[in-house]
């Protein structure tokens, strides 16, 4: 009951913030000169003669508007969900399309770095915590160091030279594929309509969902190498925050009166020791997702992955400028979601915080 | 459990002697205790005073070797709880190696830090419960305090909430016509209530108490009061399959015999080693000597002591020899077996505790709730329908120590510890929870171990006080002795810092300290360690360290103002 | 009671005489503390290395055999005719070659040596880093510590905005606006001046609030001092340690983006200078004619800066966090 206000205040608070972020997207935008943000909507193929068409994109766009009107106006055609144009071969014409396609994908990645990486941080951090300055901590400690440090997308390049499939020198241990979201399959599957997968457009669950082994298993394999790049990076960071956040806890009042009441050692840890220490862990997960996000980007562009980092990468270099800034826009929202999930998530696990 | 032979006087539930605790920090070894002896008896509360950062709280704490490590340890001396030595095998644990001050290496032993610690889960809360100083952090913030109560509940009686759940589902006739005989036959109305009371606890029907007490109060037939019980009992029957329960009580019963096994192991591995054990510990302080002489860069004493080293060494060699191990080993592998065994005959339950854990505990959850409730409202805890599914941070502090009480007395244990439970309290609260402690003792008939720095609330509370000074036991007496014959001159300035107004009148007496403060315990004073701080200073203070000797009626002292009793021992 | 009380006079005094300089005093104890963790020694070391080598570049770029490195149109491809030389440098006629006891790190195809090149790429990624992280933490702290002390609307103002910065993940945020900016170097560290400012002022922020309560602040306001004195003379002094250790992380982090947005090819710099990202770039075009140490080498190099500056970081942060310290 409580928890509900709780959730929709938060989701009021984002408002502003989201208005914020559009400002600033609409602020960069700007300070492109308007002549160059015409050109995009400039279609030779149309018939229309040029200036007319030119004209339109500005009233449009607002460009002969005063800026705080412009703004409104870029708002405006955001909540109508026209993000633009853009002319890149292998994207559609829209910028709503495009991103369209490749949202799910990206979502689909970040999801499975987080669980792979929860998954394997959660019980190697309670692991590493209950034995401060062991061997096994300082092996950890390099490790998410490294976590920090790795350059994505040289670990990238890496793992395609060790794992990928590599056709010219014929790599042993080359059982991935790495390049692409989906299997080359000569017949496009039945729930599969302008580059989206349906009913959820995240490629694997919707194979699954359609009982398309072979489909969910190329899905798979593509995307093994991404995920086990980003993993890294987030792995290393969850990790660290657990294990701080066991020491932590580790000399806290609780654990001494868990263990005065006869708690076996196993339980302390379990129970009273690691449920403290994912509290501060789960106030940085957004933080560490952003950095996530930003992995993305370019493990996207190494595995030649159609997501929304590679699209952003890919307007970035061939001009595009409505892509460019409709891409960060989504990734700023993501970012957001991500952030408000996160808040739910310690509200739920930390009684003190709520309300 | 088997009384060691060395169980000592079996009129002290826990005796605790020359207890030595350090702890191993950056700047230096603290000597936080340096050799407590004292006993405490069935039933009576002991009191602990002393200024703060003396000891008293390591004392508490080392009682259930909850000192944590790093950085502290205990390093030596014995704990008997119920004629049990629980540090008997702490040399076992681990090596330490002091090489100086700040650089000490520890070397630790897996297999017996696990044993340890999975013999003192079974000791720690079931036979000695502690109640610690500040509530708010002594309870653990993401828990609810019911499920806090609940799972000590759990950890100690499985049995008896087994047992309680099948009485009360498979209650007979028999049972009922046998209680109302028995409450018919007490004439007295707090008899009957007793009886009741007694009855509903053992077959888990605490909540139909007052019910019960209101029909045999009400009703004078006999045939109506059978049929009014067989109602209001069949309507706390939950239909639980009682099957079931039968395996999970044997399992846990089968359990308890694993424990009874390892505690002979342990105790087996003591006798054995008991020359072993001696002499290494003396190498043990040989070494620190040696590692002293060397930072004096004595010669002789170097050469001396490393000769010493040697000869202690082959003295351990051989002795360990001697061991005799073949008993200890065959009572291992009976213990394996047992676990196997145990292991092979329960796969189902062990199985369905693991998957379907939530399934298969909520009887016993329900049953601990139950009693849960109980033990709130034995701490007068007024809405315990509420506190117990409050969490921590949503109590006041007074209900929170009584909850934490509530918890402590979750497994009946024989001695309650309570390290300064009222000094985070405001002054009515603290009161209560004095009241509340001592009404318990009389209940439960347990012996407390109290500390405080307030001599006041000692002379309410205590049947015998120790005083502690710099990691040592100075005075111990009954509350009496101490308040009008104290002996030690720290206990007497104590006394004589305590606010008076001897005519009942509003004057004010003018207030003494004792000057200078605690010593720093990385560089104790030599000897005893009050000797800067004493008015009565003598030579011999700052050379020897006075032993705590009996100067009559069980009255000790460890000071060298009374030295003929110093001579005699 | 008197005597306690002379005794509490007297002891600071005695032991001041003793005490060298209360700053020297606590910062011998932060080195010493700092000292203790092998780790973030080593980190230190590694990164003071790195350093040493950039200010080698700038000074004697002959010794590092980097000299001519800008006359380099590719290093992969075999384009220049004369190889540069230097002291750790021996021109060779083979082609590319892997990896061994001559050349520890490979030459590339135009037969040259891969180090040098490296060492040159350090001077591009290295000072780009440090101005970046630099100027970041100067605008930041005086934002920050001002905002913090001035409290009410600027402060409110202040997270709002960074709290937008913080909405988009940072090389997203980067590449957006180094785009409006048009590509070019400087327009990257501007953007990322931008995009590094609110950590830092978020960081002195906090602190500012805590300082800012302390009787010493209280002491110098009461004697009248100006709010911009108190400011930069006694807050900022005392707030800077966490930036300080956010800037030793955001080294690893900074030069990681410039390489990784070097490496998916934004034309920020011509391919012709040496950097890292470009390197890891071109050894990755090569990968499939078998040149392995192309891609890996460089990528190596980069890999221990940055986890250098890591364990420095971690190890700062140890000592500046004093509830890690007694530990």
């Amino acid at each position: 009951m409580e928890l509900r206000f709780y959730i929709v205040r938060r989701i009021l608070v984002l408002i502003p913030t989201l208005l914020g972020l559009t400002l600033l997207m609409f602020l960069l935008e700007a300070m492109i000169p308007p002549a160059l943000l015409e050109i995009p909507y400039f279609n030779p193929k149309s018939g229309i003669s040029r200036t007319i068409q030119l004209h339109n994109a500005a009233i449009l766009l607002g460009l002969n508007l005063p800026l705080p009107l412009r703004y409104f106006k870029y708002v405006w055609l955001i909540l109508h969900g026209d993000l633009g144009v853009m002319n890149l071969a292998g994207y559609p014409g829209s910028v709503t399309l495009a991103i369209e396609q490749a949202f799910p994908n990206t979502i689909q990645l970040a999801l499975f770095a987080t669980i792979l990486a929860l998954a394997i941080a959660i019980p190697l951090g309670t692991f590493i915590g209950a034995r401060p300055n062991s061997v096994a901590d300082q092996v950890g400690r390099v490790f998410s160091l490294s976590g920090f440090a790795m350059p994505a997308f040289w670990l990238a390049v890496m793992l395609q030279i060790g794992l990928g499939k590599n056709v010219i020198t014929g790599n042993p241990f080359g059982v991935f594929p790495i390049s692409g979201s989906v299997p080359d399959v000569p017949i496009a599957p039945s729930f599969y309509t302008n580059g989206i997968t349906s009913p959820t457009h995240i490629p694997i669950f919707d194979a699954l969902l359609h009982a398309d082994w072979s489909y969910a298993w190329g899905s798979f394999m593509h995307v093994v190498l991404p995920t086990l790049t980003l993993t890294y990076g987030i792995l290393a960071g969850i990790l660290r925050f657990i294990r701080a956040g066991m020491v932590d806890s580790t000399y806290q009042e609780y654990v001494r009166t868990a263990r005065a009441k006869g708690v076996p050692e196993r339980d302390v840890i379990k129970r009273h020791i690691r449920r403290n220490a994912l509290i501060p862990t789960v106030t940085v997960m957004g933080l560490l997702f952003a950095s996530l996000l930003g992995g993305a980007v370019l493990v996207e562009t190494v595995f030649n992955y159609p997501g929304l980092g590679l699209l952003s990468v890919q307007a970035a270099i061939n001009f595009q400028i409505f892509a460019v800034i409709g891409s960060t826009l989504v990734f700023g929202v993501i970012l957001m979601v991500a952030n408000l999930i996160v808040d739910i998530v310690y509200a739920l696990i930390d009684p003190r915080i709520r309300y | 459990m088997a009384v060691s032979s060395d169980g000592q006087n079996s009129n002290y539930y826990v005796r605790v002697d020359g207890l030595v605790t350090r702890f191993f920090t950056s700047r230096g070894i603290v000597k936080a205790l340096d050799g407590i002896t004292l006993g405490i008896r069935k039933g009576e509360i002991f009191g602990l005073v002393g200024e703060s950062g003396c000891g008293k709280s390591v004392t508490a704490n080392s009682i259930m070797d909850l000192i944590p490590d790093p950085p502290g340890r205990i390093m030596g001396g014995s704990i008997f709880i119920d004629g049990f030595n629980i540090v008997s095998d702490i040399e076992k644990m681990s090596t330490v190696n002091v090489k100086s001050e700040t650089n000490v290496k520890v070397r630790r032993r897996k297999r017996y830090i696990k044993r340890h610690n999975y013999i003192l889960s079974r000791i720690r809360g079931k036979k000695v419960a502690m109640i610690f100083q500040e509530p708010f952090l002594a309870l653990n913030p993401v828990i609810t305090s019911g499920e806090q109560i609940m799972e000590s509940i759990m950890l100690h009686d499985r049995i008896g909430i087994a047992n309680s759940i099948i009485r009360r589902e498979t209650i007979k006739q028999d049972d009922i016509d046998s209680f109302v005989d028995d409450v018919l036959a007490a004439h007295d109305p707090e008899d009957r209530k007793k009886v009741i009371n007694r009855w509903t606890r053992q077959f888990g029907f605490a909540e139909i108490e007052p019910s019960l007490n209101d029909l045999f109060e009400n009703e004078k037939n006999r045939e109506r009061i059978n049929s009014e019980i067989i109602r209001i009992a069949g309507e706390e029957k939950t239909g639980i399959k009682t099957a079931r329960l039968f395996k999970a009580r044997d399992y846990y019963r089968q359990l308890d015999n694993v424990f009874e096994l390892s505690l002979r192991q342990l105790e087996m591995e003591n006798e054995q080693e008991a020359e072993v054990r001696r002499l290494s510990s003396k190498l043990a302080e040989t070494r620190t000597a040696l590692a002293k002489a060397k930072q004096e860069q004595d010669a002789s004493a170097i050469e001396q002591l490393q000769g010493e080293v040697q000869n202690l060494r082959k003295e351990i060699k051989e002795a360990s020899t001697k061991v005799d191990r073949t008993e200890i080993r065959s009572l291992g592998r009976q213990i394996r077996q047992l676990k196997m065994e145990i292991f092979r005959k329960n796969l189902p339950y062990i199985i369905a505790l693991k998957l379907l854990r939530k399934s298969t505990e909520k009887p016993f959850k329900n049953e601990a709730r139950k009693r849960a409730l109980e033990l709130l409202q034995l701490v007068n805890i007024a809405e315990p329908t509420r506190v117990i599914d409050s969490y921590p941070h949503e109590l006041s502090g007074g209900m929170q120590q009584r909850v934490m009480i509530a918890m402590a007395l979750s497994s009946n244990p024989r001695l309650l510890i309570a390290d300064e439970p009222t000094t985070a309290l405001d002054v009515t609260t603290q009161a209560q929870i004095l009241d509340l402690i001592k009404e318990l003792r009389s209940v439960t008939d347990s012996s407390v171990l109290f500390i405080t720095h307030d001599l006041a609330v000692i002379a309410e509370m205590c049947d015998r006080v120790g005083v502690m000074y710099a990691g040592n036991l100075v005075e111990e007496a009954t509350s009496n002795e101490i308040f009008f014959n104290a002996k030690h001159p720290y206990t007497q300035g104590l006394l004589q810092s305590i606010p008076k107004t001897p005519d009942g009148g509003m004057k004010f007496q003018k207030l003494s300290s004792i000057p200078g403060s605690v010593p720093n315990l990385i560089t104790p004073p030599e000897g005893c360690r009050f000797h800067p701080r004493c008015a009565f200073k003598m030579d011999i203070c700052e050379k020897q360290k006075p032993l705590l000797v009996d100067v009559g009626k069980g009255h000790r002292v460890a000071c060298w103002l009374y030295p003929d009793q110093q001579k005699v021992s | 009671m008197a005597d306690v009380n002379v005794t509490g006079k007297m002891k600071p005094a005695v032991t001041a005489a003793k005490k060298r300089h209360p700053m020297l005093e606590d910062f011998s104890a932060t080195f010493k503390a700092f000292t203790r963790n092998k780790l973030a020694v080593v980190g230190f070391s590694i990164t003071m290395v790195y350093f040493a080598l950039t200010i080698l570049d700038y000074v004697y770029p002959a010794y590092l055999g980097v000299s001519n490195i800008d006359q380099v149109t590719s290093w992969v491809f075999p384009l220049t005719a004369n190889p540069p030389t230097g002291p750790f440098i021996i021109p060779s006629t083979a082609a590319a070659t892997a990896p061994h006891w001559w050349f520890w790190f490979g030459t590339s195809l135009s037969r040259q040596p891969i180090l040098p090149i490296m060492l040159a790429a350090l001077k591009t990624d290295i000072t780009f880093t440090l101005e970046v992280v630099l100027l970041g933490l100067l605008i930041g702290i005086t934002v920050g510590a001002v905002a913090g002390y001035l409290g009410g609307v600027v402060d409110e103002t202040l997270m709002r905005i960074t709290d937008i910065f913080f909405s988009v993940p940072s090389l997203i945020l980067a590449i957006a606006f180094v785009y409006v900016l048009g590509y070019s170097l400087n327009n990257l560290l501007a953007a990322l001046v931008i995009l590094w400012w609110p950590t830092y002022a978020r960081l002195t922020r906090g602190v500012t609030l805590t300082v800012k309560s302390m009787k010493f602040i209280e002491a110098s306001r009461a004697s009248g001092a100006s709010k911009i004195r108190i400011i930069f003379r006694h807050v900022i002094p005392n707030v800077l340690s966490p930036s300080f250790v956010q800037l030793s992380l955001d080294l690893g982090t900074v030069v990681l983006i410039l390489a990784g947005l070097r490496f998916i090819n934004l034309p920020i710099i011509s391919p012709l200078i040496p950097e890292l990202g470009t390197m890891i770039n071109d050894g990755n075009s090569v990968l499939v004619g078998g040149y392995w140490w192309a891609v890996t080498v460089p990528g190596v190099f980069l890999l221990i800066f940055t986890v250098a500056v890591n364990l420095m970081g971690d190890g700062l942060r140890d000592v500046f966090d004093p509830k890690l310290r007694g530990l």
